[in-house]
């Protein structure tokens, strides 16, 4: 059959690929570190002490999640609750992780697990950009991830810190559209066609009927995966024969 | 909230996160690879990147649709995306200024 898949080349993992990906995400620090100053700065507001804020964004280094759970810091600890937001919130890393299946071929598991642990939607976004342009380096994950981590990391220590200050809604909400519009910038680079055209237009509509009808945060899980079932029925209808 | 319980919570946390973080490619794994799962998963990353850039836009009202419009039309003008991200939140802290003035 001539549509079977072709074979890509295996993936690596390099130093040179850390460094390359690293610099791609340079842009966005400016908001992850101001986010993450505003972090520290609530995480104290909501009782924590400045360690455990640190130590939060060491380990678990998802600031949606991180922010959610906030609400949920009281006595007795609401465990299910806080675990079904922390989930709920992150799930979309799982429709992140499996599209990036290509660019770990042949890798061996320490290398594709340990990579995993600093999988993020910005790092993410920008190695799917340049794997269109012929990246095959887990390394762009890893080296953007690393990035973004030790600035969550240290901007939360020093808005544990710093403690008092109140971040301006305005200079935030203009932070908020610089994430956007870099998604926004990467989804140009990422389109092929008119073969996009449908899923795409899925994709939006279902991520806003869940946004509207759905409990928060399964938008990005819900426009995916109606978006990629979309495409998949495209090519099945489209296939000659 | 003690000192222990805060550290389970934590702890809890990664684990749940980082289950999600691992949970796509290990997933991934189970399935044959076949020409649909290869279609599916080539228009997944286009997917969730709109899924992500829709709801996000609508949020953030005009002003979301004027730094969006302009950083995409930049984006394709200049094939260069700092630069197209720096005009489209230009333009919306231009339009967010006259609106303010009116």
């Amino acid at each position: 059959m001539s549509l079977a898949p072709q074979e890509p080349a295996p993936a690596t993992l390099t130093w040179a690929g850390c460094w390359r990906g690293a610099r791609a995400i340079m842009a966005v620090l400016p908001p992850v570190f101001v986010f993450g100053v505003a972090f520290g700065i609530a995480a104290r507001g909501a009782g924590l002490e400045g360690w455990l804020a640190a130590l939060m964004s060491v380990v678990v280094f998802a600031g949606a999640a991180q922010f959610a759970v906030l609400d949920l810091w009281t006595t007795p600890v609401p465990w299910l609750p806080l675990l079904v937001a922390t989930f709920a919130i992150n799930a979309r890393h799982i429709l992140l992780g499996a599209s990036l299946r290509a660019l770990c071929r042949g890798l061996a598991p320490w290398k594709v697990y340990g990579a995993m642990t600093l999988l993020s939607d910005l790092n993410w976004a920008a190695l799917i950009a340049a794997e269109r342009k012929g990246e095959r380096d887990l390394g762009y994950l890893v080296g953007g991830g690393l990035l973004m981590w030790a600035t969550w990391v240290a901007a939360t220590v020093i808005g544990a810190v710093a403690g008092g200050l109140t971040l301006d809604d305005v200079k935030t909400y203009a932070l908020d559209l610089v994430l956007v519009a870099f998604f926004a910038t990467t989804l140009v680079g990422l389109r092929r066609g008119r073969v996009d055209d449908l899923p795409w237009l899925v994709a939006g509509l279902a991520a806003m009927g869940a946004v509207w009808f759905l409990p928060p945060n399964w938008h990005v899980m819900v426009g995916g995966l109606a978006g990629g079932l979309a495409g998949l029925l495209r090519d099945e209808i489209k296939r000659p024969g | 909230m003690t000192t222990t319980q805060a550290l389970l919570v934590v702890f809890a946390m990664a684990l749940v996160t980082y289950a999600t973080r691992a949970g796509g490619i290990f997933l991934v794994g189970f399935v044959p690879m076949s020409a649909r799962t290869e279609s599916f998963l080539r228009y997944l990353a286009g997917a969730v990147l709109v899924a992500l850039v829709v709801p996000a836009t609508v949020r953030g009202g005009p002003e979301g649709y004027v730094a969006v419009g302009v950083a995409v039309l930049a984006r394709l003008v200049l094939r260069k995306a700092l630069p197209a991200i720096a005009l489209g939140i230009l333009a919306a802290a231009l339009w967010r200024a006259s609106m303010g003035a009116s």
